[in-house]
């Protein structure tokens, strides 16, 4: 049986069981390639779930749906590694209760459908902590050395030119699990620390803001980078800032339903090499 | 002849450390360079990276954050939580291209008078050798262009 | 529309001289939202403030620029004129030109300019400002004392002699501490007991203090003011109110071997007992562990001794709800297990004892009745040997600091084995004699001048027994030579360490603790006797190491530090406050963790049926001290700091 069928099998199951009130999933999209988001709540439509290689949405998102979760009914979801750290942060951040959460989880290692074993977000602690220690394998790694190797000037005027490409459609925002807050600080105007207007300066602050935001909590799902139409590469700026936590506090998003976060926490002997 | 570029450097700092460390450079009539505007603030926990991104859209050439020595922070931990925060947030400025050399972080005590005097004179030498930071300027200009701030 | 006032002082000469006040005030005087701009020799001065007043009641003004010397100076007076004119005492702000402008800066122009920056920005500020209130909080005049020592027993007296009221918690059975172990105290000789029996006595019948022994804290919760604490009555297995403390069933108990923990395992003790002869109160409590009912469910002979019927075996722990308004914590130090020290030889050969098992061999109450003998054979020494800093200012093996009263009890020690033994030897190993105090150095004098105390300068290497003597091999570096001592007793001064449980103790009551154990106070040097916790204040031991009269002293400070805070029925506290959005919080708890004060707590948003239909941060007036920390962790900007908004600190940067 295909990894596929063995899924909407325990899909099937698990919402006859009643053990779920829904599960997240696949299903076929507008083209070929691609996949959109289905929520399916009754058993007879589990055949509607699609699972292959243009499976690659994070969409441990919708878990944060406002009252999905207040009820304290299950809610299964598919979800790759990413997805399960994306949970994670989400538990850390007590945004959701991890137990009412059921995982169907799977990887895409080189386009390669593969199932992964475990239905709660303690099943995947050794994976998780292996994916830590190991070297990603990041879209653009070319570009970003070649950002990382210009002087600052060269750099701004990079990010100035993509910057200027963007049209403050809030994508990103609305595509990343992390963004979850009720009101993003870009809407608050009292006072209005972000320029809204789509303008250059306002681009380049909204873009350092989100950016900072999601340091140290960005497990680079690709989510944002995918949604932005006008192809900004974001997953630069967040792999970069993954790196930068990851060397500086040794802090990997996303591998215990209790991390604390890095940025609300610290050591007292954290590192200072840059103050006077 | 020109007149020599006098950058201009905006200064976030707590209150109990170094606030009181630059008081104390003014009661010991210690004399510095004219270039620095300091704004108060409770800790060096409440100082927001938001006030770094308005100060340079406010024309700064160099931008200083100071407060206690680590241990001394009057909240116990708020100088603890900054260091980290500085950490991060000086990484991403300088991946999209804000030079980290615009940016000076330094923990200065109540009793330093003596190292604030210095430490304003030395930053505002090595801001000045940076030259005006044109490239934001000319963002800010071009943004003005396009519409009201 | 704001009216704003700008005062601009010359100080003299002080800024006036540098700063061209003319040019300022006409600066300020075009700036939007400026009522008046006004510039004068001294504002501090009575006329000077007078005429702000006027000004405030003349153009109706809704906010006040001081522009003058550091709002460290003289914030508080202008803020007085202006409430005092009915402004908002909040809404006046003070531009330092002074310290941080005219006096620092050579170029006049561009002094100036400078304070032409630094007093538009403040405008800037100012015209964000709100008014704000001073926080009330009632204070519950009801004071909690931790620990029944010495420092403990004082604090409470002190707090219960200016007419409060007193819980005083002790988790031994009875009042004393280490203090009532003691032999003699330095630098006076006087006998500990003879001092500290009277003050046991003294707190245990005091009518404003109320007595917990055998009991301990379980939790702290609320704030400065109003805590709710939960205390453990621990179970005696004697009825209080009856017993009358005859002792009998103290004495017809079957177990008498068992190691008597005030005598430090060298006297022994029954399994029903008091820990000393003169304890406080005079109850004894049974230890379970050792009590051959609990173990065999047979015995039961202390029922039968037991005139009064006091004795109850089906006891429970029992406890108790305080309400609580400020809180004392001195629960003292423990020894140092000397067994790290193997080349010492401590645990493995009898004589070999710690300071403190000296203090009972020597104590008239002790299990020797004051006589000097050895614990293997209980023969007099004829020479014995004391080796100081035994842990203390050893990074290797113990700890770091220095115990601080070791030298001073061990020249104690010395001169009471002098005066006790006539002709023995007393030979002291020593890095430092550190004899800093009232008669202090006049007292290790003394030892070594008249009771001939043989002082060597070096370390011990080992300790080992030969023919019945305990052969010491240490080094006089004085004499740069290597030194073998026979002798028929080892003394350890051992280091004074934090309590075992001391870390857990501190996250129980939410104060901080160094990476020893001990207590961390607010400040070192200005606040050492307030934890970092408003109302939670420190005595004695459990701060650092201290001798008697510190941690008196430290004991009558705290209890001076309750009496202020229960001077007053209300608290009055500065309004530098985070107050929370709770319709935009999302309840990440960023702010939660990191407060350094716990004063955020995670409140229920319930909707009309009771249901919790979402959980936000909420912070407690009480506790928050006005950092301002939580405010930069918010990603959704839905805490603020009142006094120092984020309007108001986005209108300062904007005025530059």
């Amino acid at each position: 049986m295909s990894i596929e069928q063995q899924y909407r099998t325990r899909a099937k199951e698990l919402l006859s069981a009643g053990e779920v009130k829904m599960v997240i999933g696949y299903g076929a999209g507008t083209t070929a390639e691609r996949r959109r988001p289905i929520f399916i709540t009754s058993p007879d439509e589990t055949e509607r779930l699609v699972l292959d290689s243009a499976c690659i949405a994070n969409l441990s998102g919708y878990l944060v749906t406002e009252g999905l979760l207040s009820d304290e009914k299950r809610v299964a979801v598919f979800l790759r590694p990413e997805g399960i750290r994306a949970l994670n942060v989400l538990a850390a951040e007590a945004q959701l209760d991890p137990l009412q959460v059921v995982i169907i989880g799977f990887d895409l290692p080189k386009g390669e459908l593969k199932s992964l074993q475990g239905s709660s977000v303690d099943d995947f602690t050794d994976l998780l902590g292996a994916l830590k220690e190991s070297t990603p394998d990041v879209d653009g790694r070319e570009l970003l050395e070649k950002i990382e190797k210009m002087s600052p000037e060269e750099r701004f005027a990079f990010w100035q030119e993509e910057f200027s490409k963007c049209i403050k459609c809030y994508a990103c925002r609305q595509a990343c699990p992390m963004c979850y807050c009720r009101r993003c600080i870009v809407d608050s105007n009292q006072p209005q620390w972000v320029n809204t207007s789509s303008h250059t300066l306002g681009n380049f602050e909204w873009n350092i803001v989100r950016a900072f935001h999601l340091s140290g909590r960005c497990v680079e799902c690709g989510n944002c980078d995918r949604a932005c139409p006008v192809n900004i590469p974001l997953r630069l700026i967040n792999r970069k800032m993954a790196q930068e936590v990851l060397d500086s506090f040794n802090h990997f998003a996303g591998t215990s339903k209790t991390q604390e976060p890095v940025l609300a926490s610290f050591k007292k002997d954290d590192s200072e090499t840059f103050i006077l | 002849m020109s007149e020599p570029f006098e950058p201009k450097i905006t200064a976030f700092v707590c209150t109990y450390c170094t606030y009181a460390g630059a008081d104390l450079a003014g009661t010991s009539r210690l004399k510095y360079a004219p270039n620095v505007r300091i704004i108060r603030l409770p800790c060096t926990g409440r100082i927001s990276p938001m006030f770094i991104l308005k100060a340079l859209q406010k024309g700064a050439d160099g931008i200083l954050i100071s407060g206690c020595h680590p241990g001394d922070c009057h909240f116990t931990h708020g100088n603890y939580h900054a260091r980290r925060r500085w950490m991060v947030f000086r990484a991403l400025l300088s991946f999209t291209g804000i030079p980290e050399e615009r940016i000076k972080y330094s923990w200065i005590s109540a009793a330093e008078g003596l190292k604030f005097a210095d430490l304003i004179n030395n930053i505002t030498e090595d801001i000045r050798k940076l030259g005006p930071f044109d490239q934001y300027h000319k963002l800010i200009e071009e943004t003005q262009a396009q519409a009201s701030l | 529309m704001s009216k704003i006032g700008v005062f601009i002082c010359h100080c003299g000469e002080n800024i006036a001289a540098k700063v061209d006040c003319t040019r300022l005030a006409s600066a300020l005087g075009d700036h939007p939202g400026v009522a008046s701009s006004i510039e004068y020799k001294y504002f501090c001065s009575d006329p000077g403030q007078e005429s702000v007043k006027k000004a405030i009641r003349d153009n109706n003004l809704t906010g006040v620029v001081v522009a003058a010397c550091s709002p460290r100076m003289h914030e508080a007076t202008f803020r007085k004129a202006c409430a005092e004119a009915g402004l908002n005492p909040y809404m006046c702000e003070i531009a330092n030109i002074r310290e941080q402008c005219s006096w620092v800066h050579n170029d006049g122009e561009k002094a100036t300019d400078k304070a032409i920056d630094i007093v538009r920005s403040m405008v800037e500020k100012v015209k964000r400002n709100n008014t704000l209130q001073p926080i009330e909080v009632p204070v519950t005049r009801r004071a909690l004392v931790i620990g029944g020592g010495i420092a403990g027993i004082q604090a409470a007296l002190d707090i219960a002699n200016a007419g409060q009221e007193v819980v005083l918690v002790e988790r031994e059975p009875s009042l004393g501490g280490h203090m009532a172990q003691l032999s003699e105290t330095f630098p006076t000789l006087d006998c500990s007991q003879c001092i500290m029996t009277p003050r046991m006595v003294e707190a245990a019948q005091h009518p404003k203090i109320r007595l917990l022994t055998y009991a301990e804290i379980e939790s702290v919760d609320g704030y400065i003011g109003n805590f709710q604490v939960k205390v453990r009555l621990k179970a005696r297995y004697v009825n209080k109110s009856t017993c009358t403390g005859c002792g009998e069933c103290i004495t017809k108990c079957p177990s008498k071997k068992i190691a008597s923990e005030f005598d430090c395992g060298i006297g022994r003790r029954t399994a029903i007992y008091t820990p000393f002869a003169q304890a406080v109160p005079n109850i004894p409590v049974i230890d379970k562990n050792n009590c051959t009912y609990f173990k065999n469910g047979k015995c039961k002979i202390c029922v039968k001794s037991c005139p009064l019927d006091c004795i109850d075996f089906e006891m429970q722990d029992e406890f108790e709800d305080l309400e609580i308004g400020a809180i004392v914590v001195a629960t003292g130090f423990q020894v140092q297990n000397n067994a790290l020290y193997g080349e010492y030889g401590y645990g493995k050969y009898q004589d070999v004892i710690n300071g403190l098992q000296f203090e009972r061999l020597a104590s008239a109450s002790g299990p020797t009745a004051g006589k000097i003998q050895r614990p293997s054979d209980g023969k007099e020494p004829e020479t014995v040997v004391f080796i100081q800093c035994a842990g203390s200012r050893d990074p290797s093996k113990g700890v770091k600091y220095c115990s601080k009263i070791c030298c001073m009890y061990t020249a104690k020690h010395a001169m009471l084995y002098a005066h006790k033994v006539h002709g023995g030897k007393s030979r002291i190993f020593y890095m430092d004699i550190r004899a800093a105090g009232k008669g202090y150095d006049e007292f290790t004098r003394r030892a070594i001048e008249e009771d001939e105390a043989g002082y060597l300068r070096g370390r011990v290497s080992k300790v080992w027994l030969e023919n019945g003597k305990l052969m010491v091999r240490g080094v006089d570096t004085l004499l740069g030579k290597p030194v073998e001592i026979a002798a028929d007793m080892v003394v350890l001064a051992t280091a004074m360490i934090a309590q075992p449980d001391a870390k857990e103790f501190a996250k129980t009551i939410g104060i901080g603790y160094d990476e020893y154990g001990f207590f961390n106070e607010a400040h070192l040097k200005l606040r050492p006797v307030e934890s970092s916790t408003a109302g939670i204040y420190l005595a004695g031991a459990c701060q650092s190491p201290k001798d008697i009269p510190d941690s008196v002293a430290q004991a009558s400070a705290s209890a001076a530090k309750v009496l202020a805070l229960f001077s007053k029925e209300k608290l009055e506290r500065e309004p530098v406050i985070a107050v929370n959005n709770e319709s935009t919080c999302a309840g990440c708890w960023g702010c939660v963790l990191a407060c350094p004060y716990d004063a955020i707590e995670k409140k229920d948003i319930k909707d009309r049926s009771g249901k919790v239909i979402k959980r936000v941060a909420s912070v407690n007036p009480g506790l928050c001290q006005g950092c301002g920390t939580c405010v930069t962790f918010c990603r959704s900007n839905s805490i603020d700091l009142a006094g120092f908004t984020e309007k108001q600190i986005f209108a300062e940067v904007m005025g530059l």
